[in-house]
């Protein structure tokens, strides 16, 4: 029940400061954002193809990828760009893009849960 | 059995309050929850540079974007949605909004979508999350038994009247409550009793209401066909995009400069005092038109140009002297026509000189005569001293003219000036501004101020920089003049500023996509289009400059 209050007053938080759009720094050297109201998503791009998203809990603590799906919407170079991300162990989140993508990328990414539910994480 | 009807009534009346409650109460910043049933399901998303709103409505999503800081409408957008059907490109429909089929929107609850924006150079995605509601619940099995008399229809005429804010409606509901009790306990066994009185009650409960037109919306899930601009119970306004559209809302980012202190003085326009002149006789005398006649008020005239002829007035001792002169004159001419007579007749005994001079005489003699007959005729001419336009005219042919009486006055309309009193003594920049009652503006140049006082102001004088437009002389306007001191704040178009239901002034600040908050604020005056808020206001928020003043009259 704790953890359901402080999600929610998590997000009514950052519904507060939602124009200010304030990413934290995460532990992976990325940008870590809200997926929904449960989830938080740190996408580390380096300026390779590769994109990796590590998935946490409201806490920032890491949970596993296992039966997670998504989809990254980006923006690279004044394009977008769309392709899958899958499990690949831990707590990561593993796709490949047609360009190289440069650290700090713009977009969006949407995550579906085991359960079914599409979250989106805005970066 | 007295527990059934009961239970029942008040299960009705329980259902049909939930909706009442639902669009109470709201957290500022926090996406606002439906404002009623009556508003079909949406979802807003912005970014630092399009906001946009979606709605779902007949099985398709519209969209309407619009930049984030100025409010206006995008409308040559590509838009793609990431749902849970794929990727969809949402087309224009015509009306400045984009639409898309969307089947999936008949299943309840979250939807989450990524929208991609491309337009103006820019490409931004921006995520929503849309929540259609459940399809509308069944009645409870306990209110089974009469459900045939709250079905449909009615069940959606009462949540209207309730969404409404008809509180009669409640009262209504108690009473026929009560009634429909006490009536299904004589009656025992016959409990539907109470929703026909109850039913009944209603419809006797407002007739004015009761034919006011809106649709009825049957459950949430189909919308009415358009979305009504609302004021909820803490003053913000919900104004759907169309809505916003139709209205021309425009928002300005707030930012905190330094702006110069000004100063707001009375003022009225003057003619430039080079560029008037005053048309006057200077001899009493009688006005004559000159050939082509008087010219007419508003006719423009040349410096130069004859306006009037004055033929002076003799009065009659003038007129005496004058017969004297013309006799003297005329006896003089005599005498000297037979002097020289003579000494023609003796040329060879005088001096050549002694006829020469006398010739000399007599011509000096006669010119005199002739003037003192034309200077009774000569009329006075009376010249336009500067070019412009006839701005009054006193002429009347055959008038007697005093002298210093002004015939016409003439004023270029092109060179006018301002002059405005200054109860205080300040150190004026160059640059100030006239505002007109009708609003118009004025650009103004300081010129001058005065140093002796005049009721208890000194005069300052502006001229007036590029066009003027349609002024005349002894209009009245405000001058805002800039004082060379200095003041932090935020710059906002007078229009912006409207009065609260309190008098206050406020400002509608906008938060959500579609709700505008008002905010209370101190303004001082900056310049004739502009005042300065010093306080409740700070920088980076989104203030309606435009079609602030119908956002106020939503109720």
């Amino acid at each position: 029940m704790t953890r359901w209050t402080a999600a929610a007053l998590a997000l009514m938080l950052t519904a507060g400061i939602a124009l200010a759009h304030e990413a934290r720094q995460g532990p992976n050297g990325g940008k870590v954002v809200d997926a929904g109201t449960q989830y938080h998503a740190e996408l580390v791009a380096k300026g390779t193809p590769e994109v990796v998203v590590h998935m946490s809990d409201a806490n920032d603590k890491p949970i596993p990828a296992d039966g997670f799906r998504a989809t990254a919407i980006l923006v690279v170079g004044g394009q977008t760009v769309r392709f899958p991300l899958q499990p690949a162990g831990g707590s990561r989140l593993v796709g490949t893009s047609p360009v190289a993508v440069p650290a700090g990328v713009r977009g969006a990414v949407q995550i579906t849960s085991p359960q079914g539910a599409t979250v989106q994480a805005r970066f | 059995m007295t527990i059934r009807p009961f239970l029942a009534s008040l299960l009705l009346c329980l259902t049909l309050a939930a909706p009442a409650t639902a669009h109470e109460g709201h957290d500022h910043g926090a996406p606002p929850p439906p404002v009623s049933a009556t508003i079909a399901p949406r979802a807003d998303a912005s970014s630092e540079d399009f906001e946009l709103v979606m709605v779902a409505r007949d099985g398709r999503l519209q969209i309407y974007l619009d930049t984030f800081r100025g409010n206006e409408p995008v409308t040559d957008a590509a838009i793609e949605i990431d749902g849970p059907e794929g990727t969809v490109k949402a087309e224009p429909d015509g009306s400045g909004a984009y639409v898309l089929p969307a089947p999936w929107l008949a299943m309840a609850g979250d939807h989450a979508l990524a929208v991609t924006v491309q337009a103006r150079g820019m490409v931004d995605v921006l995520t929503a999350t849309l929540t259609m509601p459940a399809p509308a619940v069944a009645p409870p099995p306990s209110a089974g038994r009469w459900g045939s008399f709250i079905d449909g229809a009615l069940a959606a005429d009462l949540r209207h009247r309730i969404s409404d804010g008809a509180w009669t409606v409640y009262g209504a509901v108690a009473a026929a409550f009560a009634a429909g009790f006490l009536l299904a306990l004589l009656l025992r066994r016959r409990p539907a009793a109470a929703a026909l009185v109850l039913a009944l009650g209603l419809a006797g409960a407002d007739p004015g209401h009761a034919a006011s037109p809106g649709p009825a919306p049957a459950g949430a899930a189909a919308a009415a066909p358009r979305d009504l601009a609302q004021r909820f119970p803490d003053g913000a306004v919900f104004v759907p995009k169309p809505t916003q559209r139709i209205l021309a809302i425009r928002t300005l980012f707030t930012e905190e400069n330094t702006h110069p202190r000004s100063v707001e003085m009375p003022g009225r326009v003057i003619p430039d005092p080079n560029r008037a002149g005053s048309v006057q006789a200077s001899v009493a005398g009688r006005l004559l038109p000159p050939p082509g006649g008087f010219p007419r008020l508003g006719a423009r005239v040349a410096a130069g140009d004859l306006l009037a002829l004055v033929q002076p007035a003799i009065n009659s001792a003038d007129a005496t002297t004058q017969q004297q002169q013309a006799r003297e004159l005329d006896q003089q001419i005599t005498l000297v026509e037979r002097r020289l007579e003579r000494l023609r007749q003796i040329q060879s005994v005088v001096a050549r000189a002694q006829i020469e001079d006398a010739e000399l005489e007599l011509s000096g003699l006669r010119i005199r005569r002739a003037n003192l007959d034309r200077a009774q005729r000569e009329p006075e001419r009376l010249v336009a001293p500067v070019g412009g336009v006839i701005a009054s005219a006193q002429a009347i042919a055959g008038q007697i003219a005093d002298p210093g009486t002004a015939v016409f006055f003439i004023i270029d309309p092109d060179a006018l000036w301002v002059e405005a009193l200054s109860y205080d003594v300040h150190a004026f920049a160059g640059k100030a501004s006239g505002r007109m009652a009708d609003g118009a503006m004025l650009r103004l140049l300081h010129r001058g101020s005065g140093l002796a006082d005049r009721n208890q102001a000194v005069p300052v004088q502006f001229s007036i920089e590029g066009e003027g437009g349609a002024l005349r002389p002894g209009q009245l306007l405000t001058v805002l003049a800039r004082s060379t001191q200095e003041r932090r704040g935020i710059a906002l178009p007078r229009t912006a500023v409207v009065r609260g239901a309190n008098g206050q002034a406020i400002v509608y600040e906008h938060g959500n996509a579609e709700r505008f908050v008002p905010r209370e604020i101190r303004v001082e005056p900056l310049d004739a289009a502009r005042v300065l808020a010093v306080s409740g206001l700070g920088p980076g928020r989104r203030i309606v400059v435009q079609g602030a003043e119908l956002l106020n009259q939503i109720r």
